[in-house]
Order: structure tokens, then C-alpha cells, then sequence
């Protein structure tokens, strides 16, 4: 039921679908496994959004997140869509 | 592209599906561009599609299928009927703003929004070199350094530029937090420390009128306590570019975001005696609300169960059984009837802000999802203060900046000066599991995995026992845990083994 799009909100930071053969690349520089990463939950707005754009997202996708940073000018942050939260 | 939108029956839906094409006789009049329309039968969605060759004006002369056995208005004709995967009603608009009830008949649009992704300004190519150089050199430096180190590379030259660079690597490197620092504890004394310098009052909010806002320490533990609503919701809306100077429609959306209900416009008086309840509008308030004897009928038409009168500027309502317990209900369901506004918003003040006389618009109470949905509101700067809310509406991430924003500003409102770092670490760690946690026993500490840190926080038996239980395995990973069973704590050097790599093998 979105009206507007909650990507364009100035307190949103842009979400990337990270694409699978890329994701490997990404734990490594990380040094994290999957489970590890801060979650999303798939029916959170900005997954919502996305899903109008490229269609389904399938649970364990990771999504790179593009902040405006105070400090840094922009930050990457990951999170993988999820919807059991940690225990 | 404007479509019809009515109710009907099943029955007669069936009718027409039946006998396709066909003419049908409507109770309403029907605009002459239109060219499809949708059928609800609940109110709520749109079941029905169908595409509509020609519309005219009734006459009992032509065939037709009659919705009702009187008052007919117009026909159309019918082409072809199909049943939809149901669609809200609330993904219509009708004249401009959002459609709340489909009685019986509106023509609204179809609302379409582009969804897109949002792609960030690329750097520029100087900003870019710096990175480079810098990479070059072995170290990363921020954007917002290199930013500034682009502009003046040009004054200072090619070798001061190097030199500086190099120096800078240094710095950060000096800076750097060293591998198994305890930052958490960090930012805790951090926020900690300046949080005893605070005032425990609760300001007024200084310029807008009689608007109360939670400041200071109060406003700060709601924050990292993630209340589901804040004890003064609050919202700043702004305009889109086009209407912000313009008063009148600014005044218009103020009407319209403010809830009004009939005990704030009217009388109410219950007679006891006749077992009736008048309702007598006061000129005066609803010619300051802008609201007509109509709107104050529609919603209390809303209400199942009652005879309405209308006599001389007066209303008079009537439960249609006849017993106290009835009308003593009626007056308190009168009493809170709204007639028009936003759910939560209790009040709305409009307010000029810089030197170019743009309006914003700041509320008491809350409603993100609907004020978003208002046709003047700028849908991408509207601001709440209810995180929560954010969350819902907006997101995770956005939910992040929120608490960073509200906290750095309540900090800063006191004159404290917090290392925004803190306060991202903190806000990193609220939004770690996709939804809002507070930081205490609900939150953060109280669903660590380890047990004998959660024991040693708070309800020590419970979880003992509930881990003993089930099974539990503590893996000593923590710091709590470690000095319990008198170990070294996984911090700083004692979280380092000792390595031995040893010989390789030498073959014989």
C-alpha cells in the first residue's frame, strides 16, 4: 500500500540488493559468516520497496546499505534479510 | 485515470455477469469520460473490475438491469466483469485527497507510485584521487577528509599536498581503536558522564505556542528505551517547495491535519426525559475549524442504530431501541465521533521559519503513515519523533538515524558535546536485529547469549533455572561470564592466545 516511496525519505540510506556470486567476496573482507551480519526483516519497509523494484527477496540475501556519514562522508553497512531475530 | 467506484450487491454483480454485455441503471450521475470502474462489496476492498463502453443519463425507455428499484440516475454499459485479486480502498484517491468511506459512489483515481532505487552522488574525480594517493600510501581515509583535502590541493601545492597526506595516514593510524578495545564501555561513560551534567526539567519548547516537548535526561532514557510511544509525540511537517509560502493552503492543511471531534465544535445534551441526545453546533467554533453542518450529518450518520432528525441548525438523535444503557452509550460514542483530521494528531501549528517565510508545520501527537499520505506534505523531509513509529513506517535503517538524530539533539539542546560515534555505536546496537531493542533487561543485555551474563544482570534465579532447564551452553565468550568462573576476560591482551607457529616439517 505505498503511496510514496520510502527510499526517497531523507532518513532512509540507499539499499542495494547485493547480487549471490558477490556475497562471498564480501564475508571474506569481512571475515564474518552470514548468520553474523545485523538483520532486516523482509517485511521492513525499505525491503518492501526494493521488492517493487526487483521482484521477490529471498531470505539470506544481503543487502548493502550506503549511509551519509558525520565522520565519514558515506559508510557501507550490510545487513541480511532475516526474519527470525537473534535469540 | 479516473474510475468509478461504487457498491453493489452480489446478487446484482452475478446479474450482470450473467448477461455480458449489458446496460445497468446506477442511483447516481456518473461523469461522461468514464471508462472502467471497480465494484466493492465490503467497503474496504475492490473485488470487481469492469470496463464501461458508454454512460447516459437514465430513462425508463431503455433495457437495463436497475441497482435499485428507484431513484435511478444514469446508465452505463457494461462491457465485461472480472474478478480482482482484492484492492484496497485506500489505493484510491478521490478529488484530491485520501478516500476514507466509499458510501455508495465516488469517482477516484488509481494511485500509481514510481518506485526507484535511490543512487547516491558519485564522487568526484578529485575527491576519488585523494583516495587513491591515499591508498596508494597504505592507509583509508574518510570521504569528508579527502573532500576537504581535494579543495585546497591547489593552494598548497604537489609536495605539501604529499606531506600532508602522509601525515594525515599517521594520525589515523595513532587513532585507530586497537583490536578488542571495549568501545561499548567507551560509550557508555561517554553518554554517561555528560548525562549527570543534565538538567532534570523539562523545558517548554521556547516559540511555538503552548507545545510541550520531553527534553533533556528524561527525553534520553525514552530514547534508548525504545518506548512504544514517546510521552510527547511530536511531528515537524514540511510542505512541498510549491505550497510552503503559501499561506492559504498551509492554513488549509493545518484544518485538515488537525482531529476535530463533534465535542469539539458542538454542544451535546442528553434528554432524559425524551431519551434523546441533541447535538447543537456552535457557529463560532465551526467556522473557525471549517466545518459544515454536513460533515457533522455524515458522521453521525456513521453510527448503526439510530433515527437522526435534523430541525433548525440542531440535531436530534434517537436510539432506535428505547432503554438508558443505550442512550448513555450514544452520548459517549457521540462525544468522541470524529468528524475530520488525522487519527493522533491532537493539535497543529504552522510556524514561519527563515528569513524566506516558509511554513512548517509542527504537531502534537503522531501519525507518520497518514500525514505521509497528505497530497501537500512533503513526503520526503516529514519528521517524527516517535521512533518506533519510524521503524514501522520507514524502515530499520531509518529507524537508526532517528535514534541518532533525537539523541544528539537532546544531548546537544543541554550544551553537551558527545562524540557522535558513541551515539552511532548505540544506535548500531539498538537496530542489530531489525527491529528496535531498548538497551536494558527487554533489550539488548536481557537477550545476550550467554546465561551467566544474563544471571548476573538481572533476575539471576529465572534464568539459571530456565537455562539448567534447557540445556543451555555457555561458551565463556563474554566479560561478565569469565569473571564469574575467574578466568582472563576476552578484552584487550587477554583476549589474544598464545600463537606458536612452530617449525614446518622438514622432510628426511
Amino acid at each position: 500500500m505505498a503511496k510514496f516511496n520510502v527510499l526517497d525519505h531523507n532518513l532512509v540510506p540507499e539499499h542495494h540488493i547485493v547480487p549471490e556470486e558477490e556475497e562471498k567476496d564480501i564475508l571474506k573482507e569481512l571475515n564474518i559468516e552470514k548468520e553474523f551480519l545485523p538483520k532486516i526483516s523482509p517485511n521492513d519497509p525499505a525491503i518492501k520497496a526494493l521488492e517493487a523494484v526487483h521482484g521477490k527477496i529471498k531470505e539470506g540475501t544481503i543487502i548493502k546499505i550506503v549511509r551519509k556519514s558525520p565522520t565519514m562522508g558515506h559508510s557501507v553497512y550490510y545487513r541480511v534479510v532475516a526474519s527470525e531475530v537473534f535469540k | 485515470m479516473a474510475s468509478l467506484l461504487w457498491r453493489d450487491t452480489s446478487k446484482n454483480i452475478s446479474a450482470i455477469m450473467e448477461r455480458l454485455p449489458v446496460n445497468y441503471a446506477l442511483d447516481f450521475d456518473v461523469p461522461k469520460d468514464i471508462e472502467d470502474g471497480y465494484i466493492t462489496i465490503n467497503r474496504k476492498n475492490f473485488t470487481y473490475h469492469v470496463v464501461i463502453s458508454g454512460v447516459m443519463p437514465y430513462s425508463p425507455e431503455t433495457e437495463a438491469i436497475a441497482k435499485k428499484k428507484s431513484g435511478l440516475k444514469s446508465i452505463i454499459t457494461i462491457e465485461k466483469v472480472e474478478k480482482i485479486e482484492p484492492l484496497s480502498v485506500m489505493e484510491f484517491r478521490a478529488g484530491g485527497k485520501t478516500l476514507e468511506t466509499i458510501a455508495n459512489f465516488e469517482v477516484g483515481e488509481r494511485q500509481v507510485t514510481e518506485i526507484r532505487e535511490k543512487y547516491g552522488e558519485n564522487l568526484s574525480e578529485d575527491v576519488q584521487n585523494v583516495l587513491d594517493d591515499a591508498k596508494a600510501m597504505g592507509f583509508t581515509i574518510p570521504e569528508s577528509v579527502a573532500e576537504e583535502i581535494a579543495r585546497r590541493r591547489q593552494e598548497w601545492g604537489e609536495k605539501t599536498y604529499r606531506n600532508i597526506l602522509k601525515r594525515i595516514g599517521e594520525e589515523i593510524g595513532n587513532e585507530l581503536i586497537d583490536p578488542y578495545e571495549a568501545v561499548g564501555i567507551i560509550a557508555a561513560q561517554s553518554i554517561g558522564e555528560p548525562g549527570t551534567q543534565m538538567t532534570m526539567r523539562t523545558f517548554h519548547f521556547a516559540g511555538v505556542r503552548e507545545m510541550n516537548v520531553t527534553l533533556g535526561l528524561p527525553r534520553l532514557i525514552e530514547i534508548v528505551d525504545a518506548r512504544r510511544i514517546p510521552s510527547t509525540p511530536s511531528m515537524t511537517i514540511y510542505l512541498k517547495p510549491e505550497y510552503e509560502t503559501n499561506d492559504e493552503v498551509v492554513m488549509d492543511v493545518v484544518k485538515r491535519l488537525e482531529n476535530t471531534s463533534i465535542s469539539d465544535v458542538a454542544d451535546i445534551i442528553t434528554d432524559i426525559g425524551e431519551l434523546t441526545v441533541t447535538v447543537r453546533p456552535d457557529p463560532r467554533k465551526t467556522k473557525d475549524r471549517l466545518i459544515e453542518m454536513e460533515d457533522i450529518m455524515n458522521a453521525i450518520n456513521r453510527i448503526k442504530g439510530i433515527t437522526v432528525m435534523e430541525d433548525s441548525g440542531q440535531i436530534i438523535i434517537k436510539p432506535q431501541q428505547e432503554s438508558f444503557k443505550k442512550l448513555y452509550l450514544l452520548q459517549e460514542q457521540i462525544k468522541g465521533l470524529t468528524i475530520k483530521g488525522i487519527n493522533g494528531i491532537k493539535r497543529a501549528i504552522a510556524r514561519v521559519e527563515g528569513k524566506e517565510h516558509r511554513w512548517v508545520i509542527y504537531t502534537q501527537g503522531s501519525n507518520l503513515k497518514e500525514v505521509l499520505e497528505v497530497d501537500e506534505v512533503d513526503p520526503t523531509r516529514t519528521y517524527t519523533n516517535d521512533i518506533v513509529e519510524i521503524a514501522n513506517v520507514l524502515g530499520i535503517e531509518a529507524a537508526r538515524n532517528a535514534i541518532l538524530n533525537e539523541a544528539l539533539r537532546t544531548l546537544q539542546e543541554q550544551g553537551l558535546n558527545v562524540d557522535v560515534r558513541h551515539l552511532m555505536l548505540v544506535a548500531d546496537m539498538m537496530t542489530f536485529s531489525g527491529s528496535v531493542r531498548a538497551v536494558g533487561r527487554t533489550g539488548i543485555s536481557g537477550r545476550k547469549s550467554s546465561v551467566l551474563a544474563r544471571a548476573a544482570f538481572e533476575i539471576t534465579t529465572k534464568h539459571l533455572l530456565r537455562a539448567g532447564v534447557m540445556g543451555e551452553v555457555d561458551k565463556l565468550a563474554g566479560v561478565a561470564e569469565n569473571i564469574i568462573v575467574g578466568q582472563p576476560i576476552t578484552l584487550g591482551t587477554g583476549a589474544v592466545d598464545i600463537i606458536y607457529k612452530g617449525y614446518p616439517k622438514t622432510k628426511k
